[in-house]
């Protein structure tokens, strides 16, 4: 993260958050989820959650898995940026930030309320597991987490005139982002690589050695799409332009990523030898099949394809069986490849459960929000055009009598621009 | 800063408002960082390789295993000689102090090990057809299994413990010290046998398995279930002594299913079981592998300094060389402005 060169007025007092139907029921679901935490904090895991001494680890433990591998957006943005040279890619830059930022800090959450002994999260600091993935996951997702919001103080201060970090930011930038580059490819690769110790247990058609290798890979191809999803959405909602350029220029990274991916998987198959089982119309089979086929094979075609991927509505359809990809392929491992060797059927979750998973992602939504209405996340030119659009819409639906669908940004904005000069 | 350095795309944003250059690094500063780092990388593959000498690797050979733990003590179980009696189960509870709850049912076909059942008889109904007078009848056998802790001789609930609460001690069992557990559980998943077990209704939850009567077998003494068993079912004794012993009970008495459960499965464990009826049916997972489980963990982390040597690399590289771009960039444009103002 850099500094903008035209910070927004760090002088602006006013913090806005404008409610909406939508946000007043995720804000209910969030409340909601609160509350059962609370309940669950006091009477234990067993109250809260259907888990089992046979399903130890189970829907949590999917979410976590499928939803961080999401924050690969900020990964592969700032990659390309400060060690590529794409410096265009800039625009898209923070709000991707964002979306890593918020959910590494949504899976510092989600690890700590599912632990038994939470008060005890700090022990691995001095009583070292060492032997233990879980060691390496502990240790990266902590320090990698620390330094996404130590980066968010970059935008931080250009909002609030007050940053003791400053002048340590200014120093430690650079092994920051080395850091930054450097811890995800492990804990990635760890999140999904707890599962080699399955071995016997996990259907071969996801256990593998390679299970790690494939976690960083998902994660890595990933970003692009999680890109395009936060433009179309932000789209929607504040009715900022869709960076279509920028990111139809990332995909052909993407869809050779993912065609590695695609090899190295079968060509995995075929070493070990579980080829026929790929092929033996199964239910494990056509989970596989479907899960390589339309969440991988798929969506590489479309982000491969020229004239696709300059299409908004295609790229946001493969965007979409991309990410479910990689839930298909998290909810295999984690789930649906252990339901044999455990016994005791699939999988329910608690309602508690759900809402609880609800939550995390309503609090996410909502902090997104909230960042992005507060702090100068979109560029100058972003919040122009998004307040003609804010405009447009608002005088369209006065001709019409109804009340208008966006504009949620609050003007001030632009006109804190106007008034430094940096408006187009 | 004026309107005119925003609308141009090619103006790098390294600058703050102030004129002071920040974000990109001076070319010393940066050497320092490399150095810096690759330095820890250094000290960190160094000192991983007397660690992985000094027992961070996983013994992967079974025989190896074998010899190495031939007289820490272990447990043989004969299901022929189960009557399903419970008196172990009963021994047990009593000697650990733990509660008999009417949903964790210790003793009947649906015991299963729980945070209160450190141990338990687990009753198995088979059908067999048997020949009579009257043709073929389908007739029921009763076996018995006991379970506990299988205390393996390469445990994969230690090796996945990230605060070390579980571990293997010098003397042979498995120990867990429930002040350090963090209860996230992954000795759950990391089990073959499905032995340790969480509890889920208490507060702060923690785990629960059988510690092999720790303090009991350290002094040489059988553990509380091998003392109460009145057939001979469970016998104590030296692993090695008792691997022997199973085989020449098998020898003796065509039988026994030619094979002692936990002699290789997953690296051999201390608890082995001899029976009349494949393993499979009594309900015993059969398709581990002979290998220990942290082994493949280990095959993973095996690479994982030379790869974050080769990453860290790698990206200093990178950004060397985009920091060389962002400079020369910049004194093009410094000397062309300088041009500028010549004119």
């Amino acid at each position: 993260m850099r500094p903008r060169a035209t910070p927004w007025s760090p002088t602006r007092r006013r913090w806005t958050f404008k409610m909406t139907p939508f946000r007043g029921v995720m804000l209910a679901i969030l409340g909601l989820a609160v509350v059962i935490l609370g309940y669950r904090f006091v009477v234990g895991l067993g109250a809260v959650t259907n888990l089992t001494d046979q399903w130890a680890w189970s829907f949590w433990t999917w979410w976590k898995l499928s939803a961080v591998a999401l924050a690969g957006a900020g990964y592969a943005t700032m990659f390309m940026i400060y060690f590529m040279g794409r410096e265009r890619y800039r625009d898209v830059e923070r709000g991707a930030f964002v979306v890593s930022m918020l959910g590494y800090l949504m899976l510092c959450c989600a690890l700590l309320i599912d632990l038994g002994q939470w008060y005890n999260a700090y022990r691995p600091i001095y009583n070292w597991g060492y032997h233990s993935v879980m060691f390496e996951l502990f240790w990266c997702v902590g320090s990698y987490t620390v330094v996404l919001v130590i980066e968010f103080f970059i935008i931080f201060e250009e909002r609030v005139p007050w940053n003791p970090l400053h002048a340590v930011l200014k120093k430690i930038h650079a092994p920051l982002l080395l850091l930054a580059c450097f811890l995800p490819v492990f804990h990635q690769s760890a999140l999904v690589g707890l599962y080699v110790i399955t071995k016997g247990r996990l259907d071969p058609l996801w256990w593998s050695q390679l299970l790690p290798v494939y976690a960083v890979m998902t994660f890595f191809y990933i970003g692009p799409a999680v890109v395009m999803l936060e433009n179309v959405i932000a789209n929607r909602v504040y009715g900022r332009p869709v960076h279509m350029k920028i990111i139809s220029d990332m995909f052909p990274v993407a869809a050779l990523v993912m065609f590695m991916y695609l090899v190295l998987r079968l060509a995995d198959y075929a070493v070990r030898g579980v080829f026929d089982e790929l092929l033996s119309g199964s239910l494990y089979a056509n989970l596989a099949l479907i899960e390589l086929g339309i969440g991988v094979a798929l969506p590489m075609v479309m982000f491969a394809n020229r004239e696709l991927r300059t299409s908004r509505r295609s790229m946001v359809v493969a965007s979409l069986l991309a990410v479910g990809g990689i839930w298909l392929f998290r909810f295999n491992v984690t789930m649906a490849g252990l339901v044999e060797s455990i016994g005791v059927g699939w999988y329910r979750p608690h309602w508690m459960e759900t809402v609880v998973v609800l939550g995390l992602a309503s609090g996410v939504a909502l902090a997104y929000l909230f960042i992005v209405e507060n702090f100068p996340i979109y560029t100058p030119e972003d919040v122009a055009a998004s307040e003609a659009a804010v405009a447009e819409a608002t005088a369209r639906a006065k001709a019409a009598d109804v009340r208008p669908k966006v504009g949620v940004l609050p003007v001030e904005h632009v006109k804190e621009l106007e008034r430094t000069g940096s408006s187009r | 800063m004026t309107p005119k350095d925003l609308q141009d795309p090619t103006s790098d944003a390294d600058v703050a408002p102030d004129g002071e250059r920040r974000g990109s690094l001076s070319r010393r500063a940066f050497l320092k960082t490399a150095a810096v780092t690759t330095g820890a990388v250094g000290v960190v593959a160094t000192t991983a390789t007397p660690a992985a000498a000094s027992g961070m690797v996983p013994e992967s050979d079974p025989d190896e295993l074998a010899r190495e733990h031939a007289d820490d003590p272990g447990l043989l179980i004969d299901i022929t000689r189960c009557v399903g009696c419970a008196r172990c189960v009963r021994a047990c509870k009593l000697d650990n102090d733990l509660e008999w709850r009417q949903d964790q049912p210790a003793t009947g076909v649906d015991a299963a090990l729980a945070s209160s059942n450190w141990s338990v008889v687990r009753a198995v109904g088979l059908e067999t057809m048997q020949d009579s007078r009257l043709g073929p009848r389908r007739r029921i056998a009763r076996r018995y299994v006991k379970e506990q802790c299988m205390h393996c001789l390469e445990p994969a609930c230690a090796s996945a413990c990230f605060v070390a609460a579980l571990h293997k001690s010098e003397e042979g069992p498995v120990l867990y010290d429930g002040e350090r557990c963090v209860g996230c559980r992954y000795c759950l998943m990391a089990c073959p046998f499905g032995v340790p077990t969480f509890e889920w209704d208490e507060t702060f939850g923690r785990v629960q398995k059988c510690d092999f009567c720790a303090e009991r077998t350290a002094e040489g003494d059988p553990t509380a279930c091998a003392e109460a068993c009145e057939q001979g079912a469970v016998t104590f004794g030296r692993r090695g002594e008792l691997l022997t012993e199973a085989w020449s009970r098998i020898a003796a008495d065509e039988r026994y299913v030619h094979h002692v459960y936990g002699e290789r499965e997953v690296g051999g464990t201390s608890i082995m079981y001899i029976s009349d009826v494949p393993f499979e049916e009594l309900g015993l997972p059969t398709d581990l592998p002979t290998d220990p489980l942290p082994t493949y963990t280990w095959e993973v982390s095996r690479i994982l300094p030379p790869f974050a040597a080769g990453f860290t690399v790698t990206i200093m590289a990178l950004y060397a060389r985009r920091q060389r771009v962002v400079r020369e960039r910049e004194e093009a444009e410094a000397k062309a402005g300088e041009e500028v103002d010549a004119r």
